[in-house]
């Protein structure tokens, strides 16, 4: 095939990607395996590093590299007091304590108060069309969003975590009688109690520095990297002051709840000159899709695992685009969801 | 009114973890030590080619001191080009740079927003003006290049409370770091430049007992006051300064303090170019 060109691979490439990439994917002689222009087989992935603790200023961060894409997510949290929040609805001590009761409760904190809050910097030179300058592109909006909701649905973080509670002084409980003086005399019942003064806001910061397709699922693995290697400072709430006040040399490290892991996957179609679709419509699933693959497949499909308690837990599935993957085609891509995820659960730092 | 096309979180303003200070004073009593000679600069690591997609790219990164909490300088850097104009741009009979320097979220103490801030955008004319002076210009007429630097973490002293001022300091430090990665990147892209451009800044500091003295590379926090600073780019084998950016607070008539700094930051700026030159040996040993 290369020998017919009068140009280098990657002007082939550049000029027309979709017969490019077809030329590989299905060979001259039939013996040969198919191999995508990179060199990978269609179920390859890129080998993930992921390193955790490189920033100082964050209280989490981590860098994760796949291939050429690389992102760094850094983890802030800051303190909302609950007079700020509009909608506000107090809870008691007790409450917190009781399974059955916040099981029951549907009120999603997490979510009502927006205590976790993605979003992904794109515009950073990281390939050639993304520049700065401009506001967020459809794309980095996209995976902002999608960062959102699966970190709300797959409940990574426990809100309990993100609680600063106020707890009054014991000695005030015995001496009831001159703090009721003191207070006024009201909600004398409540005044023991402790009561929820804060919640720390998670701020995830993701910036890529390097993008070769597939976005998703490195910035994922760096939000959970990076959760995971977050320590709150322990934070307490001063009435004096009406603030919350933290210990500089005590910290508390985050529980992520679970691993999990996206995978993605690219469906290519072999359409003819006109570029429709061919007739038999041969197709290719093709496993963490690069820039190209990313930008010439229309059908994508992620799919969320999670292996951590063992079995295989699909958290999300995504499909968009495209007719061809069915529900065989799911299965084997959760098969392959399966392998990323032992090669990401291998590629995290061990707590 | 609010960025609808970010995640904004909470609407109402979230306030940075507020420290004890028992802690801190303790960390004050501990003297202001520089951790090295006044004329030494603290070590550089660069490294071209983070960006593979990029025409060229590279990375800096300036070791962290002894004390515990103060960050390094961490910059990446990526540039595009050159490229055609848009068609509806005036001809231009040069190459027109455009530099974007920006502080990522979790750069510094305080977390930055996603918008560009004043220093942000003074960092980069500061940068443009730097490189200008390096670039055969018109040797690519009607074509355009864009410089994009991510500060991924500034200079600064996790330690020390906000609003002490150190933070203008740190900007001469970050500039510094910026003219120098975005040097080796151009370098990278393969665009002709009449020498390797390198930042360097010196510093007018009076100790705890009152000396006064100039150093190169400072550290806000390794220093007792420092009373102004100097950052320079400078080409060496041309031996001519292509943007100079003095801040401080000095009297006219100690025109020796003034030439001093000045002195001081183009020895800087000698350094940091050894390292920027050697890693582009080491690149082209690389590549072949």
């Amino acid at each position: 095939m290369a020998a017919s060109l009068t140009f280098p691979r990657t002007t082939f490439a550049k000029l027309s990607p979709q017969p490019f990439l077809l030329a590989n994917l299905s060979p001259p002689d039939p013996s040969l395996p198919s191999t995508r222009t990179n060199g990978r087989h269609p179920s390859q992935s890129r080998v993930p590093l992921v390193t955790t603790s490189s920033l100082s200023h964050a209280h989490g961060s981590a860098v994760v590299r796949t291939g050429d894409t690389t992102v760094i997510c850094g983890v802030r949290g800051e303190i909302l007091p609950v007079t700020g929040i509009p909608a506000y609805r107090p809870r008691s001590f007790t409450e917190a304590d009781d399974v059955v009761a916040a099981t029951v409760e549907r009120w999603d904190e997490l979510r009502e108060y927006d205590l976790v809050v993605p979003n992904i910097e794109l515009a950073t030179g990281c390939a050639p069309q993304l520049l700065p300058g401009v506001p967020p592109s459809t794309l980095a909006q996209t995976l902002s969003t999608r960062v959102y909701e699966l970190m709300h649905t797959c409940r990574l973080v426990d809100v309990d975590e993100l609680r600063i509670w106020y707890h009054p002084a014991r000695n005030t409980q015995e001496g009831g009688d001159e703090k009721m003086e003191e207070d006024g005399g009201e909600d004398e019942e409540e005044e023991a109690r402790p009561e929820l003064k804060a919640y720390w806001t998670l701020y995830i910061d993701l910036l890529f520095v390097s993008l070769d397709g597939n976005p998703f699922d490195a910035a994922w693995a760096a939000v959970v990297a990076a959760l995971r290697d977050t320590k709150l400072p322990v934070a307490k709430w001063d009435v004096d002051r009406d603030m919350a006040i933290c210990e500089r040399n005590a910290q508390k490290g985050l529980t992520v709840k679970g691993l999990p892991i996206a995978c993605s996957a690219a469906v290519f179609l072999e359409r003819d000159q006109g570029l429709h679709l061919a007739q038999e419509g041969r197709h290719w699933v093709l496993m963490d899709p690069d820039r190209l693959e990313d930008e010439i497949c229309q059908e994508s499909v992620t799919v969320v695992v999670d292996r951590s308690g063992g079995e295989t837990r699909v958290r999300a599935l995504e499909k968009k685009g495209g007719t061809v993957v069915g529900v065989e085609a799911m299965r084997e891509i959760v098969g392959l969801a399966e392998r990323r995820w032992e090669e990401f659960s291998n590629a995290m730092p061990k707590k | 009114m609010t960025d609808r096309r970010r995640i904004n979180g909470p609407a109402a303003a979230t306030i940075p973890p507020v420290f004890l200070d028992d802690g801190g004073k303790e960390q004050k009593e501990t003297p202001l030590i520089r951790s090295r000679p006044s004329d030494v600069l603290r070590k550089l690591f660069l490294k071209t080619g983070v960006t593979p997609s990029a025409s060229g790219s590279a990375y800096l990164e300036i070791e962290t001191t002894f004390k515990s909490g103060v960050s390094g300088l961490k910059l990446s850097c990526s540039v595009h080009g050159p490229r055609s104009l848009p068609k509806s741009a005036p001809f231009s009979p040069h190459i027109i740079l455009s530099a974007h320097v920006k502080y990522a979220p979790f750069a510094t103490k305080q977390r930055r927003g996603y918008l560009r801030d004043s220093t942000e955008r003074d960092l980069s004319v500061h940068l443009e003006t730097a490189l200008r002076g390096a670039i055969i210009a018109d040797r690519w007429p009607k074509s355009g290049v864009d410089i994009v630097v991510s500060i991924i973490e500034g200079d600064q002293d996790r330690g020390e409370a906000a609003g002490t001022g150190d933070e203008t300091w740190d900007t001469m430090n970050v500039l510094s770091g910026c003219v120098t990665v975005a040097s080796a990147a151009l370098a990278d892209a393969g665009i002709d430049c009449v020498d390797t451009v390198a930042g360097g800044v010196s510093a007018l500091v009076v100790d705890r007992d009152g000396a006064e003295s100039v150093v190169m590379d400072p550290v806000a926090s390794e220093h007792g006051k420092i009373m102004a600073a100097c950052c320079v780019a400078y080409l060496p084998s041309r031996d001519e300064v292509t943007n100079l950016w003095f801040k401080g607070n000095l009297e006219t008539s100690d025109a020796q303090w003034y030439t001093e700094l000045v002195q001081k930051g183009i020895q800087a700026s000698r350094s940091a170019n050894r390292v920027l030159v050697q890693c582009l040996h080491d690149t082209v040993k690389l590549t072949g």
